[in-house]
């Protein structure tokens, strides 16, 4: 708030101070991974390109290469929000707008559901995906945090939906169009800006995601930044801290890029109340 | 298309809103569902085009029951108060949509736009998106889309609440234009007594879910069958007083004034409770019936100014003149009642 | 009356629906359903096997079953059988398999030297004694470390070894050497008995209360300091701090081992003024305890600032203007306006951060393991350890799932709190278009 009686200067002082650490860790997250400093010391005197040669070196024996790992990082996250985004999209509708059986009891389940710490089930979600065949793949992984995810994206959407005007889907029936075509004609695209941020919602919570990769598909070819990182810095007996933070910073990157570009929709689903 | 509506009935849960209505609106004829809100109107109208089902009777277009049907089937055009353009098209493409959904071809689509936007006269706004009109430009638009696809029946839902008073106005007249222009049967939802008397050539006054009378303006005006009909036709307002028949007098309560009854005598008799209702155009110094009082209020309307007298029991009766007359605030008038105008009821608001 | 919408309606629930039963329902009854079973991962998950262990004897020793009896399940028997004779017969020819099975067929001897001294008897009976003892061995049967898949072929196994076993005995011997998991009640008698279950109930108390006073004041904190900030620093400031909640906990955990460890920013820096590095975040329990609430504070705060910040956005400025005009303080109107309209969102997420931080431990996980020792493990991680992340190697799902079942009844009955204060009604209200 704008206001001539305060004098804002304080409170920036202030905030500067508390705010200090955390602008240390991100300065020199990005300072590290292009500079080297002498032992004992924090002050970089040479510029380098070394620590982000895992990017283009050949890896060694026992080694992973970090490309096919971006890429099941990248597959993780995009198939997740995709399917997200379109089972919301359906159940989002369904619980807003239509007539059905159950619906109040559909409701009341959504709203528990959405409440409820997930991360509990982890022991008995781990033992089905043995039963299922699906322990130590990537598909597990994907199906289990598109599970874990659908609450919050279809609460989301139903409240995307309560918004849209009823008149409107009235004057779609009116206008001779069935309940199908009013919610794809119609409907859909009032609820467009809702669904972006929801998938890029998504897309950066598995991204990000470590604890459903660890447990559920630990070793091999499921592997994702996340997990690939973390057992980087427990590997390393001596731990090169500039290597981890470049490849930190190349995990972190999409992330950085695409919250600064989708800023103002994700605020609305954060503000919403999501997993702290 | 002649719309019946036969001992229709309503429930919403435990709620009954509508019991037993009966309704017959004539083909061609544009009526008027006026009244207070919660009278159960609009859920009318959404029985009639099919938005909500109804609970008990029949629905007939013509001669063909249309009770069960979905509302896509029904063929009626409807006119949403806020107007339920859809943002995400532009005019034309808004008009199209209920000819793209019957899947017509493109030349026929084209040609019919063209000629609704014609009628409603917005050809130079073809392009542009519905945040970009104004309210009556949307009001034309959505006139457009509900009648592009040849509808046997119009229904408008409060299409004048969301504009301005000059605009209102405007559209009132254009929206009568289109509808004899078509010749459509149209059904206008209204809680304003002056849309529905300008605009309807009959208008059925609905209160708690019935439909309390149902008559042209003009009779609806001179000629109401309660208390609460008259109450609610008119700007301004009719005024009432109270009292108890003696010597087919009426003794208003708390003083002195006496109202003789000429033509309402023979169906009183005394002792029994009766209302008056005295338009302000029949309160004025130049009729008999004179009233003693004191001139409480004045609003200066223009051309005409509206009084309000306080008589010795506290009631108020209204008088509308021409703005020439001096009176001032306070001022002790004795005026007259035109007493053929009286308009008097009984105890329960029953037209005597 | 048939309305197409429930039809449309059931078919847009349905991918949802599945989703639902299989990754919500089952698993909350798989929960309840096996902490009261002791499956491990020597159990295995889908059931098991007979197997008679050295160490299966050694517990029923400790039990007090009958010493007579566990040592004849120890010693070996011969048996002739069809196995042994087949094997013998390629060995050392045909002969002598056939006359051993024809004078001995079906026999159990008791010891070695009682079978060997029966095939010195036969006609074709080995030369030396080295091929002798070679032919004895054929049939040496012990069901000792051997797997039968069912029960009944575990007891007939039994009976093949000559043991005549009372039924009762029979019944404790196969339960005693069965390989799968079973139903009990052992975790929660474990649970109530094991100290540790206090400690990490106390741990678990400790950071749930802390991280969350941290959480919403300094979400408070921040809020109200960048609504007075003009624009462009109150975004850098609101950007600064949601960061942490953005960025891949992974990298976040590593910036702040960076920040903590002895190799890192702390120790380097105060090493300057002589101080002897050290890992900051690991030295004591205390040490450990400030940086685990610090880490998961940083994240919460940010979201308290976002709700926060909306709330205080929605509060009329001329409100706040009328206020100045009276002659308010900063501090009265941030006492007097602005706090007393965030008592709704204090309240939301006081109540759904305690949840949250409950059954949270990914941040202890990646910072501090739980250490050092078991300093910082609460029961989130615990469970957790215990299921899916043993040192030991032996997976307990059977008591790690009691110790998430705790924790899943604590979730289902906040979670159903929640209803309650949610506006259910006006959640509900009904579809206005009635097809």
């Amino acid at each position: 708030m704008k206001s001539r009686n305060f004098s804002s200067l304080p409170i920036i002082i202030l905030l500067a101070l508390v705010s200090l650490p955390l602008v240390t860790m991100y300065v020199f997250l990005f300072v590290d991974t292009i500079s080297d400093a002498p032992a004992g010391s924090l002050i970089p005197t040479s510029f380098t390109l070394e620590h982000w040669r895992f990017l283009w070196e050949e890896p060694k024996v026992g080694e992973t290469s970090i490309w096919p790992v971006t890429l099941n990082t990248f597959i993780f996250a995009a198939t997740t929000s995709s399917i997200v985004m379109t089972v919301s999209l359906m159940a989002g509708y369904a619980l807003s707008r239509l007539n059905m059986p159950f619906r109040r009891f559909m409701l009341a389940g959504l709203i528990t559901l959405h409440a409820f710490p997930t991360i509990t089930l982890i022991i008995a979600i781990f033992l089905i995906l043995q039963l299922l065949g699906l322990y130590n793949t990537l598909l597990g992984v994907i199906i289990v945090k598109t599970a874990l995810e659908l609450p919050f994206g279809i609460w989301i959407m139903k409240g995307f939906y309560d918004t849209v005007p009823w008149e409107i889907e009235m004057a779609g029936v009116q206008d001779g169009a069935s309940r199908f075509t009013v919610w794809w004609k119609l409907v859909l695209p009032q609820v467009q800006p809702g669904l972006v941020a929801l998938g890029v919602f998504s897309f950066l919570s598995a991204w990000s995601e470590f604890i459903l990769p660890q447990v559920l598909s630990p070793s091999g070819s499921g592997q994702v930044l996340s997990t690939y990182l973390n057992s980087l810095i427990l590997d390393d007996t001596r731990p090169d801290f500039n290597m981890f933070k470049s490849v930190g910073l190349f995990y972190a990157m999409p992330v950085i890029f695409i919250y600064l570009t989708f800023q103002k929709k994700l605020m609305n689903i954060y503000g919403g109340g999501s997993k702290g | 298309m002649r719309i019946l509506l036969d001992s229709f009935t309503k429930t919403f849960g435990d709620v009954t809103v509508i019991k037993d209505m009966n309704l017959d609106i004539k083909s061609g004829e544009m009526l008027a569902l006026l009244g207070p809100s919660g009278c159960g109107k609009s859920t009318t109208l959404f029985a009639i085009c099919g938005i909500h089902g109804m609970d008990g009777g029949r629905l007939l277009f013509g001669d063909k029951d249309v009770t069960s049907l979905p509302s896509q089937k029904r063929n009626v055009g409807v006119v949403f108060q806020n107007y339920a353009l859809y943002p995400h098209m532009n005019v034309w493409e808004n008009i199209a949509f209920p000819l793209k959904i019957q899947k017509r071809s493109k030349a026929v689509i084209e040609k019919e736009v063209q000629a609704m936007a014609e009628l409603v006269q917005i050809e130079e706004l073809l392009d542009r998106k519905p945040v970009q009109l104004s309210g009556g430009q949307q009001q034309r638009v959505a006139l457009a889309r509900a009648l592009v696809r040849k509808p046997d029946i119009l229904l408008l839902d409060e299409p004048l609440a969301n504009l301005d008073a000059k605009l209102r106005l405007e559209m009132r007249s254009e929206i009568r234009r289109i509808q004899q222009q078509t010749g459509i049967t149209a059904v206008l939802v209204t809680h304003d007594q002056v849309e529905a008397m300008s605009m309807c050539d009959r208008i059925a006054i609905m209160n708690g879910g019935k439909i309390v009378q149902l008559s042209a303006p003009e009779e609806m005006y001179r000629n109401p069958s309660s208390d609460f009909v008259a109450g609610f036709l008119g700007n301004p307002p009719i005024a009432f007083l109270e009292g108890v028949i003696k010597d087919s007098h009426c003794h208003l309560h708390g003083g002195e004034t006496r109202v003789a009854l000429n033509g309402h005598a023979q169906k009183v008799s005394d002792g029994q409770k009766i209302k008056l209702g005295i338009r302000p155009e029949f309160f004025r110094p130049e009729f008999d019936l004179k009233v003693k009082g004191k001139i409480s209020f004045i609003e200066a309307h223009g051309r005409e100014n509206l009084y309000d007298v306080v008589l010795d029991n506290g009631d108020i009766l209204r008088s509308i003149q021409n703005h020439d007359a001096q009176y001032q605030l306070g001022q002790e008038v004795t005026w007259g009642i035109c007493q053929d105008n009286i308009l008097a009821f009984d105890g329960e608001g029953e037209r005597l | 009356m048939k309305k197409p919408s429930h039809l449309l309606g059931l078919g847009f629930m349905l991918p949802a629906l599945i989703v639902v039963v299989l990754f919500f329902l089952l698993p909350v009854f798989m929960t309840a359903g096996i902490a009261f079973t002791n499956m491990s991962t020597d159990t295995g998950i889908t059931g098991g096997a007979y197997e008679l262990t050295p160490n299966t004897i050694h517990n029923l020793r400790t039990q007090g079953v009958d010493n007579n009896l566990l040592a004849q399940l120890e010693t070996d028997v011969y048996r002739i059988d069809e196995p042994g004779l087949a094997a013998l017969a390629t060995d050392m020819g045909d002969k002598l398999a056939k006359e051993l099975g024809d004078t001995h067929g079906g026999v159990t001897f008791q010891s070695r030297r009682e079978l060997e001294r029966a095939i010195k008897k036969l006609k074709n009976k080995p030369r030396s004694t080295r091929k002798l003892k070679k032919a004895a061995a054929f049939f040496k049967r012990s069901i000792l470390n051997q797997r039968f898949e069912t029960e009944s072929e575990f007891v007939s196994a039994t009976r093949n070894l000559g043991l005549d076993l009372a039924p009762e005995h029979q019944e404790v011997l196969s339960k005693a050497s069965y390989t799968g998991w079973t139903w009990t009640t052992e975790n929660f008698s474990l649970m109530t008995k094991l100290p540790s279950t206090l400690r990490i109930a106390g741990n678990t108390v400790i950071y749930v209360f802390f991280t969350l006073t941290f959480n919403v004041s300094f979400g408070l904190f921040l809020a109200i300091t960048t609504f007075y900030l003009p624009g462009k620093a109150a975004a850098t400031f609101r950007t600064i701090w949601f960061l942490p909640r953005i960025l891949p906990p992974v990298i976040y955990v590593l910036m702040w081992k960076w920040l903590t460890w002895d190799t890192g920013f702390i120790s380097t820096f105060f090493g300057q003024f002589g101080v002897p590095a050290k890992n900051w975040m690991l030295d004591t329990n205390f040490h450990a305890w400030v940086v685990i609430i610090l880490i998961n504070g940083f994240v919460g705060a940010s979201m308290g600032m976002i709700l926060f910040s909306s709330a205080i956005r929605a509060i009329p400025a001329p409100m706040l203007y009328a206020s100045e005009v009276d002659g308010a303080t900063r501090w009265q109107q941030v006492r007097y306006i602005i706090l007393p309209q965030l008592r709704w969102p204090i309240l939301f997420i006081t109540s759904y951060q305690t949840l949250s931080l409950l059954t949270s431990f990914e941040y202890i996980f990646l910072a501090t393991d739980g250490g050092p020792g078991k300093a910082t493990e609460v029961w989130a991680l615990s469970a957790f350890h215990q299921a899916l992340a043993n040192y030991g190697g032996n997976l307990q799902y059977g008591y790690g799932a009691a110790l998430a079942l705790v924790l899943v009844i604590i979730g289902i009955i906040a979670s159903v709190g929640y209803l309650r204060v949610f506006n259910f009604k006006e959640l509900v209200a009904r579809p206005r278009i009635e097809q």
